[in-house]
């Protein structure tokens, strides 16, 4: 399984790796981007299994990434990471096509009950 | 404001404390000791910007020990191994995550900004307004500050 990380943070993409190795998901090729616009190439020329995102972003946010992934035929399973797990967040990114939307902070317990219908 | 919608002190202690045992203290031998350091200290400041709604910023602040702990434990290696570059972009993802989990209690809708890391505070003017509320700790015998300030509505938030 291949899974591209986007977080602008160094420090998230680091933690985001170290969960899902905590969460017992073993043998993953992970990717990274470093924004929207590297997420949208990297899910187009990489075709990764999975992509976990982070919402606030410079260049083009998350939200924008899976809209524009969305718009373009790319259906890649998409969920959030993001700092802000609000109602209005989670149906915004529903509707338009993620899967689902981890806040931060969150434990591989989390990770396990969003990713293992996916990863498992 | 309605005094339904403030965020408390004890709002950003529950959020820092989860943030800790999530990020910082994972093996529960660092906790973040809800006392009062015997000296604030303001060498390093990581902020995010809300607008929208309500207009302020939400701010953790420390000192340069402490900023390179975090880091460390934030990065797994050790705080002589920690650059300039760890630093700001560790505590300001420490911003990031306090600052999404005070918005869910601020008047919506609200917009949060991308962090940002300042290091000299002193009469910088992104980092005026009014103190809503404040959480002081002591982590690894440093000093640690979670605060949130709203400033004038239409003001310099970004």
């Amino acid at each position: 399984m291949k899974i591209l990380i986007a977080d602008d943070s160094r420090v998230m993409r680091q933690i985001v790796t170290r969960t899902l190795r905590q969460a017992g998901y073993d043998g993953l090729e992970l990717i990274e981007a470093e924004d929207g616009a590297q997420l949208v190439q990297k899910a187009n020329d990489e075709k990764p299994d999975l992509v976990l995102s982070d919402w606030n972003m410079p260049n083009m946010t998350g939200i924008e990434a899976i809209r524009a992934l969305r718009a373009s035929g790319n259906n890649t399973p998409f969920g959030f990471v993001t700092s802000e797990g609000t109602q209005e967040m989670r149906d915004t990114a529903s509707a338009a096509g993620a899967l689902f939307l981890i806040a931060k902070p969150f434990t591989a317990e989390t990770f396990k009950e969003n990713l293992d219908s996916i990863l498992g | 404001m309605s005094a339904t919608m403030a965020p408390t002190g004890d709002d950003l202690q529950q959020i820092a404390e989860q943030v800790w045992a999530s990020y910082l203290d994972t093996d529960g031998e660092k906790p973040l000791v809800p006392l009062p350091p015997d000296k604030l200290s303001r060498d390093v400041v990581a902020g995010v910007a809300v607008s929208g709604a309500w207009h302020g910023l939400v701010l953790v602040s420390c000192s340069t020990a402490a900023s390179k702990e975090a880091a460390a434990a934030l990065l797994g290696m050790g705080a002589d191994e920690v650059t300039v570059g760890d630093i700001d972009d560790a505590l300001g993802e420490l911003a990031n995550v306090i600052g999404g989990n005070v918005k869910s209690l601020l008047p919506e809708p609200c917009t949060l900004g991308l962090p940002e890391v300042h290091n000299n505070a002193d009469n910088d003017p992104w980092l005026e307004g009014d103190e809503i509320c404040r959480f002081e700790a002591t982590w690894m015998g440093e000093p640690m500050e979670v605060s949130v300030l709203e400033k004038p509505q239409g003001g310099e938030t970004a």
